[in-house]
């Protein structure tokens, strides 16, 4: 397959309990890009991520990390969940988390050594937040918080980030920052798939997009791709949608 | 003292004594995960379900010690297997689905007794239900100890695993990390642990052993390797002391370490360093006794400002009882803030000046709230009440300088200054001269502001012009207008 692809989709479909959720999707992710993925609630982002990750069966269709199936690919890709799902009252430390990022690169009975340690290290001086290792996550504000999970993926050396709303619950100068440190990671050669909702940054934050709402609605650079037509096409019928739904109700 | 120990004169208080380590132990470390992946009431419903196994062990290969092992552990993972199926595929709520097994296998275990209780064989139901630490053979021990080793050697072995699938399942299965194979091993190490945990504490309060000490190390640390550490240690001491206690005292073993156990775990929530609840109620009352105190302080200012300062005009102003008053001013004029003089209340210098420094911080922030947080003057003074005792004066500064060092609050009350002034205001030069910026500033905050302008210290100025609010300066061909409010206030060298 092509090299300088990151993620190749082609023909993905993805349902649960008989609802379509994703279909017949064909997407080509370019490397060294930061992608917005936007749509309105239940398009299917998430369902994507997941699909991406190997986490839930496909219908039908098949996709590609850097040429190869997922399972041969767990160190390269990394998630990161939205801060809600994370349970940060958990006994533990910055460390501990960033480390996990070395679990992927070992095999069932080797220990974490030094040299994780180090890299690990590097890592969260990266992200500048080498100072606050020991602290246990919970003690963290929101913006370390991110850079806690910026900083396994790096010390997992993963190509590929798939972040799950990753400014929801920051505030705006927080948000900046993260930003630039996303922007950062994309001139290391990283690719960034971002769920995002707040539409009036697409165009600041991101070189491409991509919108869906079950279907893949268009997607490639910002600026030729994130027009006022193409957010109707996306947005648009997801209103319908909730009419339709109205309206049954409605009748009953 | 000797009677507490004569126990371990006998060679089965030396067992029961093993045993009671070996356990609690094994419990303690294991009962962290446990209490992490909140699965307390599954580490009951299996300590409940393996009477069933034990039953059917018994009758078919008798009484020997791996015959009822083997019986139980398959119970226990038959249980953990149907609680599993249920949730995933029947409409049940989770713990409904828990609660439905673990029921169901311990009827069948309770009629099995007594079925074969009938036919006069040896099999004693209150040994399973509250322990017989004290009567165990040389068997049991030997089989305890190798589960115990078992158990812990494969928490070291498999910690990351266990630590990622725990904290962020997730996250595991996208590493790779099978969160489903897991489950199931950890679901055997339970079925081990409590199996052999029976001997001592019996089915009811196997459960007990696994959590307890685990929630006494959460609320004593936050890192997972203590807890592991703190947990398998605390639950070797309750089983130890308990076992003691109960012999001498001449009562059952197993709920005597329960109890103990149970204590520490109420130590735990009311000293707790970090969370314990006495700590939490001296660092609120702490915090109540500062802000009264700084109160009194201002209050103590205005009175002095108006000649009338008394205990008992400021208790008019601030509404507390006389004998409250009079500890608090007591504990002030510890700290140098205020003194009696010939029986009169005086603010000494510091206090004044710490009196000032928290009417500064109560008009600054109200002119901040209004001025930049676009909020009305009516609204701020209770904001304003309970910041002042609160903000830093990093904080302050910081204020201070973006609102361009402003003389009045939004009331029209003088807003107190520093005292210090630069020795050389930037608002002094004149037309054509040349300056650099000081590095030593009345304000921190200065130089960062500055800097965001253009302006470094140690690189020459030069003022073009001087208008009447503006300061137009000229830095490396680039022109930087300064407001004079803050001008006033920045300290230049020539």
């Amino acid at each position: 397959m092509e090299k300088n692809i990151a993620i190749s989709v082609k023909g993905l479909s993805v349902s649960y309990d008989r609802k379509m959720i994703l279909s017949n999707i064909y997407l080509d992710i370019e490397p060294g890009k930061i992608y917005g993925v936007v749509g309105p609630n239940g398009a299917g982002k998430s369902t994507l991520f997941k699909a991406i990750l190997g986490l839930i069966p496909l219908n039908s269709g098949n996709i590609s990390i850097l040429g190869k199936p997922i399972n041969e690919q767990r160190k390269n890709v990394v998630y990161i969940p939205q801060k809600g799902e994370i349970d940060w009252q958990f006994p533990a430390t910055v460390m501990d988390v960033v480390l996990m990022g070395r679990y992927p690169h070992k095999s069932i009975f080797q220990r974490i050594n030094n040299q994780d340690r180090n890299i690990a290290k590097e890592a969260l001086e990266d992200m500048g937040i080498l100072a606050l290792k020991d602290r246990q996550i919970g003690e963290l504000s929101g913006g370390q918080q991110q850079r806690v999970f910026l900083a396994r993926a790096l010390c997992q050396g993963a190509e590929i980030l798939l972040l799950d709303e990753p400014l929801v619950g920051v505030d705006i100068t927080t948000e900046e920052k993260i930003v630039r440190l996303l922007k950062r990671m994309t001139e290391k050669g990283k690719t960034l798939l971002v769920v995002h909702h707040d539409l009036s940054k697409v165009h600041e934050y991101f070189d491409c997009v991509v919108l869906l709402n079950q279907r893949l609605v268009a997607y490639g650079e910002t600026r030729k791709t994130f027009t006022d037509e193409n957010i109707a096409k996306t947005y648009g019928s997801q209103l319908s949608v909730l009419h339709r739904a109205a309206h049954e109700n409605e009748k009953r | 003292m000797e009677g507490f120990f004569e126990i371990f004169a006998y060679d089965f208080g030396i067992r029961a004594l093993q045993a009671s380590v070996l356990v609690g132990l094994m419990c303690g470390v294991l009962g962290c995960f446990i209490v992490l992946r909140n699965m307390s009431l599954i580490g009951d419903a299996l300590a409940h379900a393996v009477l069933p196994g034990v039953v059917v062990g018994f009758v078919v290969a008798g009484a020997g010690v791996m015959a009822i092992f083997t019986g139980a552990v398959v119970a226990g993972l038959i249980t953990a297997f149907f609680i599993t199926w249920i949730q995933h595929n029947a409409k049940t709520k989770n713990d409904a689905a828990i609660g439905i097994v673990f029921t169901a296998m311990f009827s069948i275990g309770v009629m099995g007794i007594s079925k074969v209780a009938k036919t006069g064989a040896h099999l004693d139901l209150d040994h399973f239900l509250f322990g017989n630490v004290l009567g165990l053979s040389d068997e049991d021990l030997y089989l305890t100890f190798f589960i115990t080793l078992y158990v812990l050697v494969s928490v070291v072995v498999f910690y990351r695993y266990l630590f990622a699938t725990t904290f962020q399942p997730v996250i595991a299965e996208t590493m790779g990390i099978s969160v489903k194979t897991v489950h199931y091993f950890l679901m055997l190490l339970l079925a081990f642990a409590v199996v052999v945990s029976l001997r001592a504490v019996g089915v009811i309060l196997v459960v007990a052993m696994l959590i307890t000490p685990a929630s006494t190390a959460l609320l004593l640390t936050d890192r997972l390797k203590w807890m592991l550490v703190i947990s398998g240690f605390l639950g070797m001491l309750a089983a130890v002391l308990g076992l003691i206690f109960s012999n001498y005292y001449n009562t059952t073993p197993g709920p005597a370490m329960v109890i103990v156990a149970t204590f520490f775990y109420l130590l735990a929530v009311f000293f707790s360093p970090k969370k314990g609840l006495l700590f939490n109620y001296f660092h609120k009352r702490k915090t109540r006794i500062r802000v009264e105190s700084e109160d009194i302080l201002k209050q103590s200012y205005r009175l002095t400002l108006k000649g009338n300062l008394s205990i008992s005009s400021l208790k008019a102003r601030l509404g507390m009882s006389e004998s409250y008053l009079k500890r608090l001013t007591k504990s002030l004029r510890k700290k140098g803030w205020m003194e009696f003089n010939k029986n009169h209340l005086k603010l000494t210098k510091n206090g004044e000046n710490e009196a000032i420094r928290l009417v500064r911080a109560h008009r600054l922030w109200e002119t901040y709230l209004v001025e930049e947080l676009g909020l009305s003057s009516e609204q701020i003074h209770e904001e304003a009440e309970k910041y002042e005792h609160i903000l830093t004066e990093d904080i302050l500064d910081e204020v201070e300088t973006k609102l361009h060092f402003p003389v009045l609050d939004p009331h029209g009350s003088p807003i107190p200054q520093k005292e210090r002034n630069p020795e050389f205001p930037l608002a002094n030069l004149n037309q054509k001269e040349i300056a650099q910026i000081a590095e030593d500033q009345i304000n921190d905050y200065l130089l960062s502001t500055l800097w965001k302008l253009g302006l470094y210290p140690e690189q020459d100025f030069q003022v073009l012009d001087k208008q009447e609010n503006l300061l137009l300066l000229m830095v490396e061909e680039e022109t930087i207008a300064i407001p004079t409010s803050l001008a006033r206030k920045v300290n230049v060298i020539q």
